[in-house]
This record gives structure tokens, C-alpha cells and sequence, in this order.
């Protein structure tokens, strides 16, 4: 768990577009790269020039995105390895190298994963946790679950300290694997479980006497202005263009 | 568990937002009547507990490998099914949009995969009648595996079903479904076997955790109709996708005798018998009966089109006397039981 996402950073204030206009953005895109058809790698990689747009036009340091990218999902990479052995149907050959079908459609697998994973990253390196839980309010997600959300993000910092805590604990007291199998393991959880659950009590105590009643007050929704509206259409119509131009 | 963008249509994974959206709609508006401010701060930390527990990792014995708890099945113990389920599903939508662990199209279906199973199936069906009410330290153990287990094989069923629909992968369904589910196997008994400890430490470190959650019991009603539709879409849907080879027992007698079904004797008593189960059989070999004019006609094969109504039809209409029989049978039992409990008084 990183904690920089936590962190103020310069893309915070550089997003020309409103939280509520990034969300809508950020969804339209994955669609359009999801419906990209499996065969058809050059129209993944020119979608892979707005999440590029976006890092170079809001100074996002690529190091931190590419960094995170480079930790590609185990499931996705089975799945394209999986393409690679059962589809061997020879496409084109360049020089001594076949191409076949499965390496084509394992690398749209692999661009599509990388491509929509930059667009999530950019997202959450740019709006700021509590301002996500604010557009999605805005959308009309239940308070309740937004109010979740916020309470699990910022405990899960504080929880994940004191599990990292307890697990250095027993690694210091355990040789040679011994003291790190299940059941201590499971006796360490359940004494994490038994803390959270005080902590709740005490949090819930310090936020009544704060005026919480269930959800938490939340000043003004976040607007849709018409500069965010114009931001939409124009994002619409670049993925639109992109999908005119390379898919027939 | 978590699933890729990139593995999805945006038809299934469009239709999995839509039915976990409705899910979360449905869950918060059963939670949000007794407006506790008191079980949402418990919520919120307890979620933040899955996700700090995920990080202390465990030695898995015989393998060298190791791994971490998932917490599902421990999340509904704690918190009861409805709120379990908001939990966890904000623990995946965290981990998706801040953490790039699953995609944005993607969640809706690891939100199913990985909150509805534990929560809505595992949990009331397994966990509770096996643990039994109020809860036996002897039957943990047996409940926290078999449903930990159970959650997670269907969790990797789903998984296998919407890459498949998808039609984004290469890898056959049959060829995909028997990598997924001995490793899910595996994974879901040392789920189970962590998830067994950490209540048994509970039960005796601090009991009155587990007696937060008392809304279980009001909440089986929701099962049985989820249950309908799950079988309802296995019956009428996946059924096209049976395979039209022999089953095991076809088969050894294929190789034994040389036909897939052995022939009767000219006994009076077996064709009689026979004669009334062709009549009383409304869908014989999980299809229409043929009518005069389409009996003598060529069928097209199942390869070129899986999509059979009398396929999907028989899949229903097994699926609904299964259900109904086992209906039948636990009210049995039930009535029983209570009878000999009463009697015993």
C-alpha cells in the first residue's frame, strides 16, 4: 500500500478538468479501450496517447506511474500466456519471426491492462481521496457508501502501520520460518481484530462528540460546470476519432 | 482473484456493474434503517482491518510459498451479510481506483466474485448451518473451511464464466476452469483454516465481537431468491455450454462395451417401466421431445449452435426441482429436529 497516493501533489491543482468531469472521463476511456477488438494492437497504443497527454501536460513524474505499471497483474499475464499457447494460427511474418494470432491477442491483452492502468493511476495521483467521496456523492452514490469508503481509506493507513508493526514483531522473534506458520499468524490477526474494533469504539466516541450522526457532512456537492461539460465532449470526440481511424 | 479490464467486454462487464450497483443499492437501504452511526465506524474500521490483515503474510506448510488472509468469509461472520457486503465491496473499489488492483470496468465483476459469494451464498448457507445458532466451537472448524472454500470455488467459476462470455481469452473453458479451481481449492482451505483461528482466538479473547452482527437470521430470506437466480442462470444459460461428450460412466462403458448406454432385456416389468418414464419424461436428454414433423429431421449440431431453448428449459426446470426437493428435505429435517428437541424438554 503506497502512502503517496495520501500525499498533496502538484497534479492535485493541475487537472484542467473537475473531479466530477475526471471521473466520467476516466470511465468513458476504459470503455473505449475495453471495446478495442482483441486482434487490433495499434488502436490500444494510440488510446495509450491520452493517459501520455495527461502525464505530460499535468507534470505527473512518469517514474511513479511506470513504476506501479511494471507490477503487471499474475491473472493478466496467465491469461495472455494462455492466448500464446492455443492460438497459434500463423497472422504474418516479418524475417525469420512468425507472428500468430495468440501473440497479437496476448499483446492487446497485455497494452489494454497497461493502457487503462495508467489512465487509474493518473486518476488517483490527481483527486485527492476526499474529493472522490464528494463527486461520487454527487453522483448520487448512497452517503452510506461513500461514508464507508472514506472511513476505510483513512483507517487503512493507521491499521496498516500496526499490522506492519506486529508482523516486524514476529519476524524479530521467529528462526529459521518457525513462529510465522498459520496459527500464530491467525493469533496475530485476531489481536489486530480485537484492537480495530476498540479503536472503532473509541473513533465513534471522538466523532459524536464531533456531530457526526452517520455520514459526514459534506458543505456543497461538487458542481458540473460547463467548462467540465466541454471537457467531456472533447474527450468523447478524441476517443471517437481514435476508434474511426484505426478500427475499420 | 482480481480481474483486468483488459480480459472483459464491456457487455458482461456493463452487466456486472449494473447487478453489483443494485446489490450495493439493496445492501445499503437493509443497513441504513437502524442509521447506527455506532456500526459505521465499525464498518469502516473493520474494513481498513482487511485490508491492514492482508498484509501480514503466513507460511503456507509443504509448499516454501506464502500467503495472506482474504477476509470475506471473516468480514460477514463479524458483520452480518448486508453490511459485510458494503464493506467489502468498498475495500474493492478502493483497491481498484487507488491502488490499480483490478480494473474500473472490472469491478463490478470482482465486487461479485469476491463480496457477493462470501457474503450472500457461503456465509447463510454454509457457514451458519454448519457452525450452527448459537455457535459450536466443535463445528468452526469443518463451517469456516467448507464455506471459505465453497466462496472462493465460486468465485473462480464466476471468474472462468465472465473471461469465457468475454471472449477476450484463447484458453478453452474446460482447459480455464481446471487450472482455476484446484489452485482456488487450495487457496480457499488455508482461507478457511486462518479464518477458523482468528475466531477461535476471538471466541476466547473477546467473545462479545461476534455477537455484534444479529441481523443474520432476517437476512436468510434474501438467500433463497439469489439462489434461484443463480440457478436459474446456470440452468438456462451455461447449460448450452455443456459438453455433448459421455460422461464419466458413458465413457467407462463405452470402453468396457463398445455403446454409451447398455441395452435392456426383453423383460415385461423393465419395459413397462421404461414406457412410463419416455411418457412421464417432459424433456428427454435435456431437450424438447422431437415432434412428428422435426423427428426425422437433420439437428444441428451442438458445435455450431450451443444456444438450445430445450437445453435451457430442462437446465431450469432441473435446477427448480433440485431446489425445491432440498427445500422440501431441510424442512424435513427442520420439523424433525424440532420434534426431537421438543420432545427431549
Amino acid at each position: 500500500m503506497s502512502e503517496g497516493s495520501v500525499q498533496q501533489n502538484p497534479a492535485e491543482r493541475s487537472l484542467p478538468a473537475g473531479d466530477r468531469a475526471a471521473l466520467a472521463i476516466l470511465v468513458l476511456f476504459t470503455l473505449f479501450v475495453v471495446a478495442v477488438p482483441g486482434n487490433n494492437l495499434p488502436a490500444v497504443i494510440a488510446y495509450g496517447a491520452f493517459p501520455l497527454f495527461v502525464i505530460t501536460s499535468a507534470r505527473i513524474p512518469l517514474r511513479l506511474i511506470m513504476k506501479r505499471l511494471l507490477v503487471l497483474s499474475p491473472f493478466v499475464l496467465f491469461m495472455a500466456a494462455g492466448n500464446l499457447y492455443f492460438d497459434r494460427q500463423p497472422v504474418f511474418k516479418t524475417g525469420y519471426v512468425l507472428v500468430t494470432g495468440g501473440l497479437v491477442s496476448a499483446g492487446v491483452i497485455a497494452a489494454k491492462s497497461f493502457v487503462t492502468l495508467s489512465a487509474l493511476l493518473l486518476f488517483s495521483h490527481s483527486v485527492p481521496f476526499h474529493r472522490f467521496g464528494n463527486a461520487l456523492r454527487a453522483y448520487g452514490v448512497p452517503e452510506m457508501f461513500a461514508t464507508q469508503l472514506q472511513l476505510v481509506y483513512r483507517y487503512s493507513f493507521l491499521l496498516g502501520d500496526e499490522a506492519r508493526s506486529l508482523q516486524k514483531a514476529r519476524d524479530l522473534r521467529s528462526f529459521s520460518g518457525k513462529g510465522k506458520d498459520i496459527r500464530t499468524t491467525a493469533q496475530l490477526i485476531g489481536s489486530l481484530l480485537v484492537r480495530s474494533t476498540s479503536r472503532a469504539e473509541r473513533i465513534f466516541m471522538a466523532m459524536s462528540a464531533r456531530g457526526f450522526g452517520s455520514s459526514f457532512p459534506v458543505r456543497q456537492k461538487e458542481p458540473f460546470t460547463a467548462r467540465d461539460g466541454i471537457l467531456v465532449a472533447v474527450a468523447i470526440l478524441g476517443f471517437c476519432a481514435v476508434r474511426i481511424m484505426f478500427i475499420p | 482473484m482480481h480481474m483486468s479490464d483488459a480480459l472483459l467486454s464491456p457487455a458482461v462487464g456493463g452487466t456486472f456493474w449494473a447487478i453489483s450497483s443494485g446489490m450495493i443499492a439493496w445492501s445499503v437501504k437493509r443497513t441504513a434503517m437502524d442509521q447506527d452511526g455506532r456500526k459505521t465506524a465499525l464498518m469502516g474500521v473493520l474494513g481498513a482491518f482487511v485490508f491492514a490483515a492482508q498484509m501480514i503474510n503466513f507460511t503456507i506448510p509443504g509448499t516454501g510459498s506464502s500467503g495472506h488472509l482474504g477476509g470475506g468469509l471473516l468480514l460477514t461472520i463479524l458483520l452480518g451479510p448486508w453490511r459485510a457486503f458494503i464493506s467489502l465491496a468498498s475495500v474493492l473499489v478502493i483497491q481498484s481506483l487507488f491502488f490499480a488492483d483490478g480494473g474500473v470496468l472490472a469491478l463490478g465483476c470482482n465486487i461479485f466474485n469476491l463480496a457477493f459469494f462470501p457474503a450472500f451464498v457461503a456465509y447463510p448457507f454454509l457457514y451458519r448451518t454448519i457452525a450452527g445458532n448459537p455457535l459450536s466451537s466443535g463445528r468452526l472448524g469443518p463451517a469456516s473451511v467448507i464455506a471459505a472454500t465453497a466462496g472462493l470455488l465460486m468465485g473462480a467459476c464466476s471468474v472462468v464464466i465472465q473471461t469465457t462470455a468475454s471472449g477476450i481469452s484463447a484458453l478453452p473453458f474446460g482447459t480455464f476452469l481446471l487450472f482455476m479451481l484446484p489452485i482456488h481449492l487450495a487457496i480457499g482451505i488455508v482461507e478457511g483454516l486462518v479464518t477458523w483461528a482468528v475466531v477461535v482466538f476471538v471466541v476466547k479473547t473477546e467473545p462479545s465481537i461476534l455477537d455484534m452482527q444479529q441481523e443474520s437470521g432476517k437476512n436468510r430470506s434474501l438467500v433463497p431468491a439469489v439462489f434461484i437466480a443463480v440457478a436459474l442462470l446456470t440452468g438456462g444459460v451455461f447449460s448450452w455450454f455443456a459438453s455433448s461428450y459421455p460422461d464419466g460412466l458413458e465413457w467407462s462403458m463405452a470402453k468396457t462395451s463398445g455403446l454409451e448406454e447398455l441395452e435392456g432385456h426383453d423383460e415385461p416389468v423393465l419395459s413397462a417401466l421404461s414406457s412410463i418414464q419416455k411418457k412421464l419424461a417432459f424433456l428427454p436428454d435435456y431437450g424438447f421431445r422431437p415432434s412428428s414433423e422435426t423427428a426425422g429431421s437433420q439437428e444441428i449440431s451442438a458445435t455450431e449452435n450451443p444456444v438450445n431453448p430445450g437445453t435451457s428449459v430442462s437446465g431450469i426446470a432441473g435446477s427448480m426441482m433440485v431446489l425445491i426437493l432440498a427445500g422440501a428435505a431441510g424442512m424435513l429435517t427442520r420439523s424433525r429436529v424440532y420434534r426431537t428437541e421438543n420432545a427431549g424438554e
